[in-house]
């Protein structure tokens, strides 16, 4: 009886740790930490200097960061806004999050044709492609696959939410 | 010929030998000529590093007198000068200090890879050979854009190839050491000024061996002080944001600037040894508190002995020569223990203040006794 007891303490506790260890693979990719929201006045200086820190940002290498570090900066807005259901902004700011993310593949090739090692890098937009596609498939769960967005005093806009992370999440596949 | 010009050489000569010793077991550009002495005889080394220093200070001491009571000439200046450029242009430059190879290597991220080298670090770059030597490959830049920008010259100038980058660098420094020279020649009109400057040890050792960018700052801002004096206000403020951009510690001559250019368009006469020990002690001040961002590096102290060289003061002379043996010696305890943790912090403060003690009761004892 005792040792019956002991096998299913033991049961447990094995299914347990398999449990806990058969999750999603995870990422350990860090994204920052949420900037200031469209609609704030700090938020028009982010994108001003933005613009401006492109150019300071020359390089192959240099590119790379840049565009990477306003894909993760974009796609945390994204969520945020997604989550407060502000979906068109949240649309925007994936929108503008994919249209860095593409660049980055680009200027890796740009720099292996420099004669670069790029294989530190092209681990980093692994990883970083990765953890926007968790990021992204754990949103689509949450999301309706479209939204009538219709503001007071102007246009309404259809938002095909579905269509979009679809998009967005093969956009970053194409990376892995 | 003097005997002293023989001397003087032959021991420069053996100094740059000396320093040979020190090359660094990865640096394969001249892995042909690597011993790895220094670093298997600590206490030869160390023992030998004292002596010469030592014996650096006594040419030092011995110049300087000669040229306060006027038997070394302005052909003497020269010839010593020349013997000091030759004599040690060609020493292996991180006896030391290794920052010779961060200006290299943050050159190289610039005109070669053409990268920010303020957002990207040389050790990004994977299978770089400088990364086998270079000790801050992973910092981003970590001087003014100014200073980038005149690395270029030597970059380009070594046509690719590393041993001649290095001279290249070295003779960059060598400019600006002769150029600071002869401003202070400009400005004091006096060699035995001049001399307190061009021959200390410190001064010679931060620059052409171990090739701090430090003079080339100080350069800049000197100039800027006598484009004042011919009241090119306009241009002085230039070559000072010049010198600021080079490695920022200028920002602190900004109050002596603006108190000169005040003072001279109010027509008002300037006193020049009350400028020269404002700056002084400007400088001095920021060299003291440089401990609070990083570290006391030897090759501060050329800040304030450009101006310290210009005051008529018996006193700053002993003071600050002093300092500078200490400051030299303060490499000591590093080189023999071959760790920055306990108990070479207090050992290099202990070999930097031993020498100032022993200046100021000197100073004590030959002069205000008498």
């Amino acid at each position: 009886m005792k040792n019956e007891k002991l096998l299913y303490l033991f049961t447990l506790v094995f299914f347990l740790f398999v449990l806990k260890t058969s999750v999603f693979a995870q990422s350990n990719y860090v994204l920052p930490y949420p900037s200031s929201m469209p609609g704030s006045f700090s938020y028009k200086i982010h994108l001003i200097y933005e613009s401006v820190s492109k150019y300071w940002y020359f390089g192959d290498f240099g590119q790379f960061d840049y565009n990477l570090k306003l894909a993760d900066k974009y796609l945390v807005e994204a969520k945020i806004l997604f989550e407060y259901k502000q979906y068109l902004l949240g649309y925007k700011a994936l929108e503008k999050s994919n249209r860095y993310f593409v660049n980055i593949p680009l200027n890796l090739a740009k720099a292996k044709e420099d004669g670069k090692d790029i294989s530190q890098r092209r681990k980093i937009l692994e990883e970083s492609a990765q953890k926007h596609i968790e990021i992204l498939s754990e949103l689509q769960g949450k999301l309706p696959p479209s939204f009538l967005w219709t503001p007071e005093n102007a246009k309404s806009t259809n938002l095909n939410l579905e269509e979009m992370m679809g998009k967005s999440i093969k956009i970053r596949a194409g990376s892995l | 010929m003097r005997i002293i010009y023989v001397l003087y050489f032959f021991f420069l000569l053996i100094f740059t030998l000396f320093s040979y010793l020190f090359i660094d077991p990865n640096l394969i550009y001249l892995k042909n000529i690597y011993t790895g002495f220094a670093f298997s005889n600590r206490l030869t080394v160390s023992l030998i590093y004292f002596f010469a220093v030592l014996i650096f200070f006594c040419f030092y001491l011995f110049f300087v007198n000669r040229f306060q009571k006027k038997i070394f000439s302005k052909k003497d200046f020269i010839i010593l000068l020349t013997i000091t450029i030759i004599g040690l242009i060609f020493s292996y430059p991180a006896i030391v200090s290794y920052d010779i190879f961060n200006y290299i290597a943050t050159a190289k991220v610039a005109f070669f890879y053409h990268e920010n080298p303020y957002i990207i670090m040389p050790i990004q770059f994977i299978g770089d050979p400088l990364l086998l030597f270079t000790h801050a490959a992973n910092k981003i830049a970590l001087y003014a854009p100014f200073w980038i920008f005149l690395t270029s010259i030597p970059f380009f100038a070594g046509f690719g190839s590393f041993v001649l980058t290095l001279f290249s660098f070295k003779i960059l420094n060598v400019v600006f050491y002769l150029l600071i020279i002869l401003f202070l020649y400009k400005i004091s009109k006096n060699i035995y000024n001049v001399a307190i400057f061009a021959f200390n040890p410190l001064v010679i050792v931060e620059t052409i061996v171990s090739n701090h960018n430090d003079i080339v700052m100080m350069c800049f801002a000197l100039f800027a002080m006598t484009l004042i004096q011919k009241k090119k206000y306009l241009i002085a403020s230039l070559f000072l944001i010049l010198s600021i951009f080079i490695k920022y510690s200028t920002i602190f001559l900004v109050p002596v600037f603006i108190y000169m250019i005040y003072n001279k368009i109010k027509q008002k006469k300037l006193n020049m040894e009350k400028i020269y020990l404002f700056s002084a002690i400007s400088m001095g001040i920021i060299f003291a508190l440089s401990p609070l961002r990083e570290e006391m590096y030897s090759w501060y102290a050329i800040w304030f002995l450009t101006f310290t060289c210009l005051l008529r003061s018996k006193f700053i002379l002993i003071i600050t020569s002093m300092l500078s043996l200490g400051l030299l010696f303060r490499y000591m305890p590093y080189m023999y223990l071959a760790t920055y943790s306990s108990p070479t912090p207090l050992l290099k403060i202990v070999f930097t203040i031993v020498p100032i003690a022993i200046g100021l009761f000197y100073y004590w004892y030959r002069f205000k006794k008498t």
